[in-house]
């Protein structure tokens, strides 16, 4: 075991270093709706045009061909540089794309896989129905076959993006009668097609950052069903450990920062003299280390064995509820002024408000103990 | 960076299992025989620290985690860190230095055979000579022998602080081991023990419980990980992933070992059964080198 990275490691992460240095320049993210689509196209396109983008991604489709540690070495570094969200592009890279690296033909990678790079193409998901939260197989929105085209019906919720997206991954029952996780398809959805009205859902913390999508006679050439009719649900699965486990590298750096940021404004404040408070702080700062630590591990799981351990479903519920208990220390440490907050402000009480989101998401943080505790544990299956 | 077990260290993980497994099981950590010692000491793992030996940090921490989760004699701890530190190696007992006064009481475990103890005083490791009669009864532990010192005879202190961070390392080691023993001791239960006609452990208030003890042992192991290779790799912050480490292993020992207790339900209770010797383990083991919190706040001088 090392922690210390490699003499190349630590040149590449000098080359982030620099460039980050020179091409972050204090750029906020928009407000607006529209200007930050503007944005967010306008910044994956620099990332893509210096090399920044799809470092672990195949050669061939536009990426870098690096290894998943200098994966993580840019995302360190760019979290560090305070560099913007990738806002929009967000599921076309961290989920929609991987997804077709594993699974997609050629002719399907080919197409897409430098679009979503070059941020010409942006990525919404469709899984949850409104009938199907935690249980995804419950999903009921169906695509009858006519030809060489789906005909979907239907509708999906909670979908990010889905208002400035120009592709879905949608998972749809392409078998009529069939049950659960059988007859399922994971299919590429053009979300200009006619029949696809997006009903914009408001947050509790203001933004209108997520949909209703609905879905009525839809039409979506066959060849855009990815891994095969009726494979939906294991093309959906091979995505989900990625995201449990090496999606949210980013963020780690970023609730290392805010660790130290609120140990800084409590110190400022005097606020650290609450021993109560202090007690927080020390234990948010030994959980953070230790959540770089089991990312570390993971990391190196992945590359000593291709794929990451069962324990990342571990990471992905540990980061999420830490995530929220720093939302809420910083929500503490701002006393009576979070009583201000309006609609439109973007500010610790937003992050808090929106944070919820993060241990239901994806899969809610009670199915997560459910995964560890029957793949971990091996506990019986309840479900 | 790599923070896996390589292939040497995994085969000397699983030899030390098997080892404990056969020679030193948990269900008989109450009781243990006379003669253990004497084969700790043959089977080299009383001497495996020594400076000769040119074992890394880390597959110390992989080992003792190992022993620990068979709630090996806690002695270990103390006599590995005198084999590579102090000039008397050979069996020491642990001594609890914590909030130790000049001239009052201290413990210290597995004193039978030792003729010094060692533990932490602040940041340094400190030790005594120990008189030859003293016995060992058990105390809440009942696998480790305890005796006092009262008064206590004054400690001398070993000036390099990398012992005291070898002692917390290797004590976090065993509260890491203790806390994945009820981890798995609660997940065995619940797979077996049967309630409104299925296994309890099909229950998700019993999943929840589970999942909540294979996070914490997670998160402890990672940190242990982390901070061995950062006293390996001679990092500037060795001393606060260190006291993470501890914090973390100590809390995921105690909050397992409770779990544990839950998760057994009456059975669990009993003197008989064994979920209570992890759990008054774990409480000792947070006693011998606690976290400063100015480490851990980075505000040490």
């Amino acid at each position: 075991m090392d922690i210390r990275f490699s003499p190349e490691e630590q040149h590449f992460r000098a080359e982030c270093r620099d460039w980050l240095h020179d091409n972050v320049t204090g750029q906020r993210r928009p407000m607006d709706a529209a200007a930050a689509i503007d944005f967010d196209k306008a910044w994956q396109r620099r990332l893509f045009d210096a090399g920044w983008a799809g470092i672990n991604w195949p050669k061939e489709y536009g990426g870098r061909g690096l290894s998943i540690v200098q994966q993580v070495i840019w995302l360190e570094e760019y979290a560090r540089a305070h560099a913007p969200w990738i806002g929009a592009n967000f599921v076309g890279i961290n989920h929609g794309g991987p997804t077709l690296i594993l699974n997609a033909s050629e002719a399907q990678k080919e197409y897409h896989l430098p679009r979503i790079l070059r941020g010409e193409a942006i990525w919404c998901q469709g899984f949850s129905e409104p009938g199907a939260g935690s249980d995804l197989a419950g999903i009921r929105t169906h695509a009858r076959i006519e030809g060489n085209e789906l005909v979907v019906n239907g509708t999906k919720i909670w979908t990010s993006f889905a208002h400035v997206a120009d592709w879905q991954e949608l998972v749809v029952r392409t078998e009529e009668g069939s049950q659960r996780h059988k007859g399922l398809s994971w299919v590429i959805c053009p979300m200009h097609a006619p029949g696809i009205e997006v009903r914009p859902i408001r947050k509790m913390s203001g933004q209108v950052e997520f949909a209703q999508v609905f879905y009525d006679d839809v039409r979506v050439p066959l060849d855009n069903v990815v891994g095969g009719l009726g494979n939906g649900w294991k093309v959906a699965m091979s995505t989900l450990s990625f995201e449990r486990g090496t999606g949210f590298i980013a963020d780690q750096v970023k609730q290392s920062q805010e660790v130290e940021e609120l140990l800084e404004r409590a110190r400022s404040s005097g606020a650290i003299k609450d021993e109560r408070i202090a007690e927080q702080l020390i234990q948010l700062r030994a959980e953070v280390a230790a959540l770089r630590a089991m990312t570390y591990r993971n990391i190196s799981e992945v590359v000593r064995t291709g794929q990451p351990g069962p324990e990342a479903s571990v990471i992905r519920l540990f980061a999420s509820e830490l995530g929220q208990r720093l939302e809420r220390m910083a929500l503490l440490l701002a006393g009576e002024e979070v009583l201000d907050f309006r609609y439109g402000d973007d500010d610790l009480v937003a992050d808090y408000l929106r944070g919820f989101a993060a241990t239901i998401a994806g899969g809610t943080a009670q199915i997560q103990r459910d995964i560890i505790a029957e793949r971990l544990l091996g506990l019986p299956k309840s479900r | 960076m790599d923070l896996t077990p390589d292939t040497e260290q995994l085969a000397l993980l699983t030899a030390t299992a098997d080892w404990c497994r056969d020679n030193m099981p948990l269900d008989q950590a109450r009781a243990r025989p006379a003669g253990l010692w004497a084969e700790l000491d043959a089977m080299g793992w009383t001497a495996m620290t020594a400076p000769d030996m040119g074992l890394t940090h880390a597959t110390e921490a992989l080992v003792f985690a190992e022993l620990g989760r068979h709630l090996a004699p806690v002695g270990l701890i103390a006599t590995a860190v005198a084999a590579r530190w102090s000039e008397h190696p050979g069996k020491t007992a642990l001594a609890l230095l914590d909030s130790h006064v000049a001239g009052g009481r201290v413990r210290v475990y597995d004193p039978v055979g030792a003729d010094r103890a060692l533990g932490l005083a602040g940041h340094l490791v400190a030790t005594t000579p120990l008189p030859s009669d003293l016995g060992g009864a058990p105390g809440l532990d009942p696998s480790a022998p305890l005796a006092h010192l009262d008064p206590a005879p004054p400690f001398t202190a070993l000036g390099d602080p990398r012992a005291g961070l070898h002692l917390q390392l290797l004590t976090a080691a065993f509260a890491v081991g203790c806390a994945d023993a009820a981890r798995d001791m609660a997940a065995d239960y619940a797979k077996v023990r049967e309630q409104f006609d299925r296994p309890i452990g099909w229950f998700q208030a019993l999943k929840h419980i589970c999942a909540d003890m294979a996070v914490r042992s997670a998160v402890a192991r990672s940190q242990l990980y982390y901070a061995a290779a950062a006293l390996d790799a001679g990092d500037a912050e060795a001393a606060f992933h260190a006291a993470a480490a501890m914090r973390l292993a100590d809390q995921a020992a105690i909050e397992n070992g409770r779990a544990n207790i839950q998760v057994h339900g009456g059975i669990g209770m009993t003197d008989e059964a064994y979920p209570h010797l992890c759990l008054k383990r774990a409480h000792l083991l947070s006693f011998v080198a606690p976290a400063r919190r100015d480490i851990i706040l980075g505000e040490a001088a």
